[in-house]
């Protein structure tokens, strides 16, 4: 036994190698690096120099602001919509149910990039369908990416247009395990169907939901590349910079590595606490 | 309680039909037992009687009205499901109060229909557990307890003891024979196991790829079936079936030699039409009517294969001389210790080529 342990663990050893370099040492070397001020050379070790900084930053709680905003109106949001789009998905009278899911599920696949572009094309303030539309419908042109709150809109509009189709597909997966017979025994006990959405699936996709939202949180908490290319790096004036970009500005543009490597900390720390939170509001009742 | 009554009732699924015409007269508080081979339609009878499929010819009625187009839960029936289809996060309690407490039936009449239940099924320990913590058996008396709670004029259960182990299954088979005792309920149970029919039923239906082959009280079924099929699915083991043919006909009876056994001629009275010498036919003889030679109407040499002693009785694996298999039941007191052996044939059944019984 002890024998073949060994003989595994030699063949484990080129990705154990790979996974400790790439994966364990950034984590580890990051940490340190967060304790040391980096906008001088040497790097000197200072470990009040970069927290120190973050507790009393405008930047950082301006994109702590805007992440948790968010994430507070995103996520629920998106799951809700998710949830319908999977009922409608399992809705035994749905045609073409094949084509719906791959439809869903394409925005997952297509390039952030182009998907950014077609975004800031649709939204744009003299060419943009959306505007157009707005107008056709008699209401005022939206000026998407000058003002905040239209920008924020934006952001959520694009993450739960390219995440609701990929959690309507857990979900609906979620929903086929649960068996036909159940609601058929409902039905038989006379419960009408959206008491048996309420009582029964609901519940019963519990695990799943809370799956789906801790994917979702911990996504969001990273929030980028929406900011990063529709909104043009968090515009307007770091109306909608994430701490993601906030991240990406420090380490990259002013190559603070320390004070990045202090906000990537907290970005984690954060997702495992609203993490922690959400399982424990949501655990099974004993 | 009601009685239930199908007419030329058809099922298709698409182009396909899976059940043809059945006509099936279900008394008031009768216990009514659908068996028959997998697939053969039984589950899905059941499924419209109760509403869950669509009915796609003919009329079903239930206490006299035609249920046709009345929705599954205003039928007045409950039915038990295979797979118990329990709602896996709600308690016991709550899986027995689910449907009355979301229709609003007042609290106090849920609250004792819920407490009978649980008391005639012997599960008033178990209410705050979930499904997952139950065994099968315990699993099952939920099912029926909730069916139960419904109060209705017919219970349906689709094979509801399939999924417990052979020594529950005889256990809660008891159960549900005193259950349909005390509630004097009309009862329709599938099955596709011939013992838990004979044993638990007023009358059988048998079924066979989407057609009724008879219907009637298991004995009869047992003493006079009407063909081949029902012939060999009633009892335990199964009818032997020889070939032969017929050698000598009377006005009001038949003789037939058996295949391979020029000796072995059976004589039989019938009363309807006498078919011609020559013609082939089957004969059937069941285990337990096996005799000693020369005690009953023909005596057949066979060629013993295996012995099966279960105790008090035994049963013999042999064949004919025309390689024929047949199952001899003996008292294990009288099983030959030589492997060629003569027995008699004490009673008999003579099935024409197509199966249908000649008599
Ligand atoms: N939804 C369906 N669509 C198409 N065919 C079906 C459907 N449900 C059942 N059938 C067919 O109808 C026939 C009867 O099925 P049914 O479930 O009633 O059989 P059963 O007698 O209950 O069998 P078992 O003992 O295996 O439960 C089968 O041939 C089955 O394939
Ligand atoms: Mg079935």
């Amino acid at each position: 036994m002890r024998y073949r342990n060994a003989t595994a663990y030699r063949f484990l050893t080129p990705y154990l190698l790979i996974f400790a370099i790439f994966w364990v040492w950034p984590i580890i070397s990051s940490f340190m690096i967060s304790f040391q001020a980096t906008r001088t050379v040497p790097w000197r070790f200072a470990p009040g120099f970069n927290w120190g900084r973050l507790i009393g930053d405008p930047a950082f709680f301006n994109a702590l602001k805007n992440t948790l905003l968010i994430l507070v109106i995103q996520v629920p949001v998106m799951i809700a919509l998710a949830m319908v789009m999977a009922v409608l998905l399992n809705s035994p009278l749905l045609k073409a149910r094949g084509l719906y899911r791959f439809a869903f599920f394409a925005p997952v696949v297509v390039g952030e990039v182009a998907y950014s572009a077609v975004f800031r094309l649709m939204f744009s303030l003299d060419f943009g369908i959306v505007n157009k539309l707005l107008n056709t419908v008699g209401l005022p042109k939206i000026d998407w990416f000058s003002n905040v709150t239209p920008a924020m809109a934006l952001i959520m509009i694009a993450v739960t247009w390219r995440w609701a189709g990929y959690n309507a597909i857990i979900l609906l997966a979620g929903m086929q395990s649960i068996p036909e017979d159940v609601y058929e025994a409902a039905t038989l006990d006379r419960v009408s169907k959206l008491k048996q959405f309420f009582f029964i699936t609901l519940p019963l996709l519990k695990p799943v939901i809370v799956f789906c939202a801790v994917l979702s949180i911990i996504g969001t908490m990273q929030l980028f590349t929406e900011p990063f290319l529709i909104t043009e790096r968090g515009g307007p004036g770091g109306g909608t910079e994430t701490l993601g970009l906030l991240l990406y500005r420090q380490g990259f543009r002013s190559l603070n590595f320390g004070y990045a490597s202090a906000v990537a900390y907290t970005m984690a720390g954060l997702a495992i606490a609203i993490t922690l939170v959400q399982l424990w509001l949501t655990r099974e009742a004993k | 309680m009601a009685n239930v009554k199908l007419t030329n009732v058809v099922k298709r699924f698409g182009v396909f039909e899976v059940v043809h015409g059945a006509n099936i007269d279900i008394k008031d508080g009768e216990f009514v037992v659908f068996v028959g081979p997998s697939g053969c339609g039984k589950s899905t009878l059941l499924r419209m009687i109760a509403g869950l499929e669509d009915i796609s010819g003919g009329e079903i009625a239930i206490g006299g009205k035609v249920v046709n187009d009345v929705e599954p839960a205003d039928r007045g029936i409950a039915m038990v499901f295979q797979s118990y289809a329990l709602y896996p996060h709600m308690s016991v309690e709550q899986n027995l109060s689910f449907g009355l407490r979301m229709t609003g039936n007042p609290k106090a009449d849920t609250e004792r229909r819920v407490k009978r239940a649980a008391e005639i099924l012997r599960i008033s320990e178990l209410m705050e557990r979930r499904p997952k913590n139950l065994s099968g058996g315990q699993r099952q008396r939920v099912a029926i307890g909730r069916a139960i709670v419904r109060e209705p004029q017919v219970f349906l259960f689709d094979e509801p003891l399939s999924n417990l182990d052979a020594e529950l299954r005889v256990q809660m088979r008891v159960e549900i024979s005193r259950l349909h005792k005390e509630l004097g309920t009309t009862m329709v149970y599938v099955t596709h196991d011939q013992t838990e029919a004979m044993t638990l039923a007023d009358r059988i239906v048998v079924l066979r790829a989407g057609h009724v082959e008879q219907i009637g009280r298991p004995l009869d079924l047992y003493d006079n079936p009407d063909n081949i099929f029902v012939a060999g699915f009633v009892g335990s083991p199964k009818m032997n079936f020889i070939k032969g043919h017929i050698v000598g006909r009377g006005a009001k009876e038949v003789v037939v030699e058996l295949a391979g056994a020029e000796k072995t001629r059976i004589t039989q009275p019938l009363t309807d039409a006498v078919p011609e010498t020559g013609s082939k036919v089957i004969v059937g003889v069941r285990p337990e009517h096996f005799g000693i030679a020369g005690e009953g109407d023909a005596d057949l040499a066979v060629a013993i294969d295996v012995v099966e002693h279960l105790g008090g009785t035994s049963f013999l694996y042999a064949r004919t001389a025309d390689g024929e298999d047949v199952v001899i039941q003996r008292d294990a007191a009288k099983v030959p210790d030589t492997s060629e052996v003569t027995v008699s044939i004490r009673k008999s059944y003579l099935f024409d080529e197509k199966g249908l019984r000649l008599r």
